[in-house]
């Protein structure tokens, strides 16, 4: 199985990396969101505590939502999926070849995105924002292990764009409030006056929910993947 | 040892109301070459698909090796599929696809299999040309390389020859005379290029609307026979 993931992976990195069509836009969308709502609302100080950690996430889901579209474009193309199918591995090795991929694409974009988000929110770098790598990578696996099912769901549909983010966005409601909630806990810890632990104790309950979520989802679309890739 | 002995049993595919595949029983014995043939839209790509584990059917059973291909991965590593679409990535050269496909299948000696299959089918100058910039033809090559990479014991081919020039339909012809000669390889081939084959058939099915309205033996004969027997049984369609 590890075979499999590791080949599909891999593939999907030399892919991308020819192509470029995924990891450029959704870093460019990222900052525009940031640029927008930061010209929008002339951000700074005491604004990123109150809706800095909702500008960061709408900006990672809604660019997150782009780069899922493309998890099965090229599959589609000159119907390599069906390759895939016909190969022996097994369809949860699909899953989570594209799973991995995606959140690793996400995980790059928030990544290069979060300087630019420090720059125009005002955030001072500091090791608080070392609970702020968890979190992010946590809230952008939600995203992926989700967001990977549907986009198998609708990459045969002829309104896949719209489809998508109608299936994602419900599902990744609760995942996307506890992900906020830690994120403003997290910035929360930046202000000068805070002092402490470097993992404060209230991030702990919001990250164990997103964890749990992660590792639900994870298993409920590895034993639905082969289901879904039928119909 | 040879591989790839094909049983249908009352194998139906149903759209909705349209059964595209309709109670079709067949046996096909390892090492023989069977021609599907039937006009357009008789099923015989999506029976092909069947075959190939891709599409469940709704009723009837399946076996490719005694094993259900669509569940077992034994069962479909010995299945090589040459379908209508090349199956290969655009981004990605000649080699890589080659050398993708042989992960897949867990080939060990993958880039000498790869090089190998590359210069069966006369790619080695273009192996690292991307799939996307190379000519129709030369794409059908590649993709009858891919399908072929890991010696399947059975081999599905859709209009193999569409998109070939003389020179590369001789060559495949060649390269399913080496595969019947050493029956390793059961070969079902759908085409309306019958000429092409013609030598190198044992069996004819023909379907018409779903149903195998014919299954013979084919025990040689001249091409305006074979194609008599391919159109006897579309008449009306």
């Amino acid at each position: 199985m590890i075979k499999g993931v590791v080949a599909i992976l891999w593939k999907d990195l030399r892919v991308e990396w020819r192509s470029r069509e995924r990891l450029g836009p959704m870093v460019v969308f990222v900052f525009l969101i940031i640029l927008v709502f930061n010209f929008s609302f002339e951000l700074g100080g005491s604004a990123l505590h109150e809706i800095g950690p909702g500008v960061l996430w709408s900006a990672f889901v809604f660019a997150g939502l782009f780069g899922l579209n493309h998890t099965f474009a090229t599959e589609l193309d000159n119907n390599c999926l069906d390759a895939l199918m016909l190969a022996p591995v097994s369809h949860s090795s699909l899953y989570l070849a594209k799973m991995l991929g995606n959140l690793l694409f996400l995980l790059v974009v928030e990544l290069l995105s979060l300087p630019f988000f420090c720059l125009f929110f005002n955030l001072s770098p500091g090791l608080y924002l070392v609970p702020l790598v968890a979190v992010l990578t946590l809230g952008a696996s939600c995203l992926a292990s989700v967001g990977t099912l549907f986009a198998a769901m609708s990459s045969n549909s002829r309104l896949r764009e719209f489809l998508l983010p109608l299936l994602v966005l419900p599902m990744i409601y609760p995942a996307l409030i506890w992900a906020v909630k830690a994120t403003a806990i997290v910035f929360e810890h930046s202000r000068p006056s805070t002092t402490g632990a470097f993992w404060p104790g209230s991030l702990t309950e919001p990250v164990s929910f997103l964890l749990v979520y992660s590792i639900v989802f994870t298993t409920l679309a590895l034993m639905l993947f082969d289901q879904v890739l039928e119909d | 040892m040879t591989t790839g002995a094909v049983r249908l049993e009352q194998v139906t595919k149903r759209y909705g109301a349209l059964a595209a595949v309709n109670s079709v029983d067949l046996e096909i014995e390892a090492g023989a070459l069977l021609l599907m043939a039937g006009a357009n839209g008789a099923g015989k790509s999506t029976l092909l698909r069947i075959l190939a584990g891709l599409i469940r059917p709704t009723q009837g059973r399946v076996l490719v090796n005694g094993q259900p291909p669509h569940s077992s991965l034994e069962s479909r590593a010995e299945i090589g599929l040459l379908s209508h679409k090349n199956l290969l990535y655009d981004t990605l050269t000649a080699r890589e696809n080659l050398l993708f496909c042989g992960r897949l299948y867990g080939l060990e000696d993958r880039r000498e299999t790869a090089e190998a299959a590359l210069a069966n089918v006369g790619m080695s100058a273009r192996a690292d040309t991307p799939v996307g910039t190379l000519s129709r033809g030369m794409k059908q090559r590649l993709a009858l390389a891919r399908a072929t990479l890991h010696r399947p014991g059975l081999l599905l081919l859709d209009e193999p020859f569409e998109g070939l020039d003389r020179r590369a339909s001789q060559a495949l012809s060649q390269r399913l005379t080496d595969l019947r000669a050493r029956r390793e390889t059961t070969v079902v081939v759908v085409t309306h290029r019958v000429d092409e084959v013609v030598d190198l058939v044992d069996r004819v099915a023909v379907l018409e609307r779903g149903r195998l309205c014919c299954d013979s033996a084919w025990r040689g004969g001249s091409l305006e026979e074979l194609q008599a027997l391919c159109d006897s049984h579309l008449q009306g369609v």
